[in-house]
């Protein structure tokens, strides 16, 4: 483009040689094999995870913790938000962090809690408790809790 | 301002200055804007999803169970299936991000093989999800009783599959949650195919080529990235835990 008034040309901006090509294609590729270790990872785990007696808790912070895992590298990496502005990054990242953790109080400490405690009631088959086949349905859903 | 004697029209980047405000272009903004709107909605859904699952969690059904079809094979394979899709969609991801950087080389051939494999990849997302919905509806042999609304009386009947008053493996809401979550998801993927497919079409053509510079590709790119993001996420909350 002949015509430079000084401005950045941010389209423009982001064309590189062959040789930087060359290290972001190696780069991404590694990215791929370390995604494809930590879903291979996950599957194995929930595929054993009653035949190894793991428990409830330790499934669900290990999974939600490989997948945000996974998610750090497909946003970082793979939608380049880690070569972007940190004004950017956190204008982006920001409300998600604050939604996470607000998720995490609410479901642990705070109102997760109310619907824990109807499963008692449930019992009596007093509530809304759907009517289910006898047992042998959902054996594999009720581990010790 | 600046002074020049040519007439040249440049495009003006908005806010007036010339200088775009966190360092990336308008439509880059817009679209990554976009993704961060469409990541809450779809953790509204998710979110809905995990207050319904530890409500009854004495009475959801084991995925490993519900999911454990894999075509041409008539065993039964927990999650061998959903492995292969997400296997899939991140290898799309892969090749989406590969073109995006031929895009950077100005490599028009290389855009567009990269591109067309990103959507066949789609593409055998989208038939796989079809295939799993198929499943999910025809149900199993043996089926299950369940009390349901015939002619206005409600009666124990032998059901097989699944729709969105009530399935055969759990409660009724459970299947609403699949239909919903996995059909909202999947048709983020097929619209995602469809621009992939204009824009790589675009790329063919050289409209890129002649623009100068191939963010087009980019900015689709993220749309594409967003939907593997989603999916690691759906995978997760929904069949693994």
């Amino acid at each position: 483009m002949e015509f430079n008034d000084g401005y950045p040309s941010y389209e423009t901006m982001a064309i590189h040689d062959e040789e930087h090509g060359k290290h972001v294609r190696k780069v991404i590729w590694k990215v791929f094999w370390i995604m494809l270790g930590v879903t291979l990872v996950e599957l194995l785990v929930g595929f054993k995870a009653e035949s190894w007696g793991l428990g409830k808790v330790f499934l669900q912070f290990f999974f939600i913790g490989l997948t945000i895992v996974k998610a750090a590298y497909i946003v970082l990496s793979f939608m380049h938000l880690g070569d972007e502005v940190k004004a950017l990054k956190w204008t982006l990242l920001g409300p998600f962090i604050v939604l996470v953790l607000y998720l995490i109080f609410m479901v642990d400490v705070g109102e997760g809690n109310y619907a824990k405690a109807r499963r008692y009631v449930m019992d009596k088959n007093v509530t809304d408790a759907p009517h289910h086949a006898p047992a042998g349905n959902n054996e594999g859903a009720s581990e010790h809790h | 301002m600046s002074s020049h004697a040519a007439t040249t029209q440049v495009k003006a980047n908005w806010g007036g200055g010339g200088v775009s405000p966190l360092g990336a272009s308008y439509g880059k903004l817009y679209m990554w804007f976009f993704l961060v709107s469409d990541a809450f909605t779809f953790s509204g859904l998710l979110t809905a999803y995990g207050f319904m699952r530890h409500k009854y969690t004495d009475f959801w059904p084991n995925p490993g169970h519900v999911f454990h079809h894999f075509p041409f094979y008539e065993g039964s394979i927990p999650l061998a299936y959903v492995g292969l899709m997400t296997f899939i969609l991140i290898m799309s991801s892969v090749t989406m991000v590969l073109a995006v950087e031929a895009g950077h080389r100005n490599k028009k051939n290389e855009v567009a093989k990269w591109m067309l494999l990103t959507i066949i990849g789609g593409l055998m997302f989208v038939g796989s999800q079809a295939w799993e919905w198929y499943n999910f509806i025809s149900g199993t042999a043996e089926g299950a009783v369940r009390n349901i609304l015939v002619d206005g009386v409600w009666q124990d009947k032998l059901i097989h599959g699944a729709n969105l008053q009530y399935n055969e493996y759990g409660l009724p809401v459970f299947g609403d949650f699949f239909f919903f979550i996995t059909g909202f998801h999947g048709f983020h993927v097929f619209s995602g195919v469809v621009i992939n497919f204009i824009i790589y079409v675009n790329v063919v053509k050289g409209t890129y080529e002649k623009r100068g510079h191939y963010e087009m590709v980019e900015k689709v790119g993220l749309y594409w990235h967003f939907v593997d993001l989603v999916w690691v996420f759906v995978f997760t909350f929904f069949y693994l835990l």
